[in-house]
């Protein structure tokens, strides 16, 4: 990852987005997700997505499903309804806070 | 190349090691490892057991699984507060209403009356015996049921905080009973009181009595049909 810190801010909106892209998602499949779609560029660490993901269901944004896969159990998350409406919120925040930074950083672009 | 059930068994004793208590917190932690592990061994077969688990464990950093384990714990927490909520405001529904209005006048005439500290103080003593009976039964209850199934974070909540809520209201109690001293209980502290009392009964009985009952209901309502006990 070239610079975590920028990214951290973010890591909720990535979850939400990547949850109403896809429905139900893991942890490790998140992990992976980010990496393919990042092309490695964005690596989320272990220890900072499952804190996350556990904060976003204990706000009621995120709701758990456990399923049998293979010889292991499996913990799912989705969007819950409050899930969906903070996903739009977030995303909006999100491009807001990208059209400001390059009003800063580029001007000649804006 | 998928992990065995025994690879499996020896993940869950890894979290275990690693000061992961919980078996919810659990599963996720083995589900994650053991993707890890065999993405691994697509890679490199050759990689023992051992060596892969060592290298998916390090990408938790060095606090290992310190911050998923308080985080989860601080969720859960937010979940039985919430629980607890839908239960005290049940009581705020008719006719359950009605016996909270009787409560409230029954501690309001109390605090009125000449005889207001002798009441109380034989109230907080029968309320805190009963309170201690049901943390002591609830402990002896949860170990019970520890015996025979895996360790599930709410399930220890519900058993456990319990006494965490029942030590606030005894120390408020005894606060309220410090604060009738001497001088004539006004009207708006009659009302005050006799609303902090109810409320600390209503609270008291929620945690201590019905959340317990409703144990087994609330476990499969959050971990599904997961819970086997």
């Amino acid at each position: 990852m070239s610079n975590s810190k920028l990214y951290k801010g973010s890591l909720n909106t990535i979850i939400l987005k990547l949850l109403s892209e896809n429905g139900k998602m893991y942890g490790y499949e998140i992990t992976q997700k980010v990496k393919d779609l990042t092309k490695g560029e964005l690596n989320i660490t272990e220890g900072a997505l499952y804190p996350a993901l556990h904060k976003l269901e204990a706000e009621g944004l995120l709701d758990v499903e456990i399923a049998k896969v293979d010889n292991r159990l499996r913990k799912y998350y989705k969007l819950t309804e409050s899930g969906t409406k903070e996903t739009v919120s977030k995303l909006q925040e999100l491009a807001e806070y990208i059209k400001t930074m390059q009003n800063l950083v580029n001007p000649k672009l804006a | 190349m998928k992990l065995s059930q025994e690879h499996i068994q020896q993940l869950h004793d890894f979290t275990r090691k690693h000061y992961v208590e919980w078996f919810d917190v659990q599963l996720e932690l083995v589900d994650h490892l053991a993707n890890g592990i065999e993405a691994q061994w697509e890679q490199n077969p050759k990689l023992s057991f051992e060596e892969a688990l060592e290298k998916e464990f390090k990408k938790f950093g060095i606090f290992g699984f310190m911050d998923v384990v308080s985080q989860t714990e601080n969720s859960m927490g937010r979940k039985y507060r919430h629980f607890l909520i839908n239960e005290v405001k049940e009581w705020f529904k008719i006719p359950q209403i009605l016996s909270i209005i009787v409560l409230f006048i029954m501690f309001f005439l109390t605090f009125k009356s000449q005889l207001s500290e002798v009441i109380i103080l034989s109230f907080y003593v029968i309320f805190g015996i009963w309170m201690a009976y049901k943390s002591f039964a609830l402990r002896r209850l949860f170990k019970k049921r520890r015996s025979t199934s895996k360790k599930w974070l709410l399930e220890h909540i519900i058993f456990q905080q319990a006494s965490g809520i029942l030590f606030i209201a005894i120390v408020n109690i005894f606060n309220m009973l410090n604060l009738t001293n001497g001088s004539e209980t006004s009207i708006y502290g009659a009302v005050f009181m006799s609303l902090l009392f109810t409320i600390a009964v209503i609270v008291s009985v929620v945690s201590l009595h019905i959340l317990p009952n409703k144990a087994d209901q609330l476990l499969k309502q959050t971990y599904h049909s997961y819970v086997t006990n």
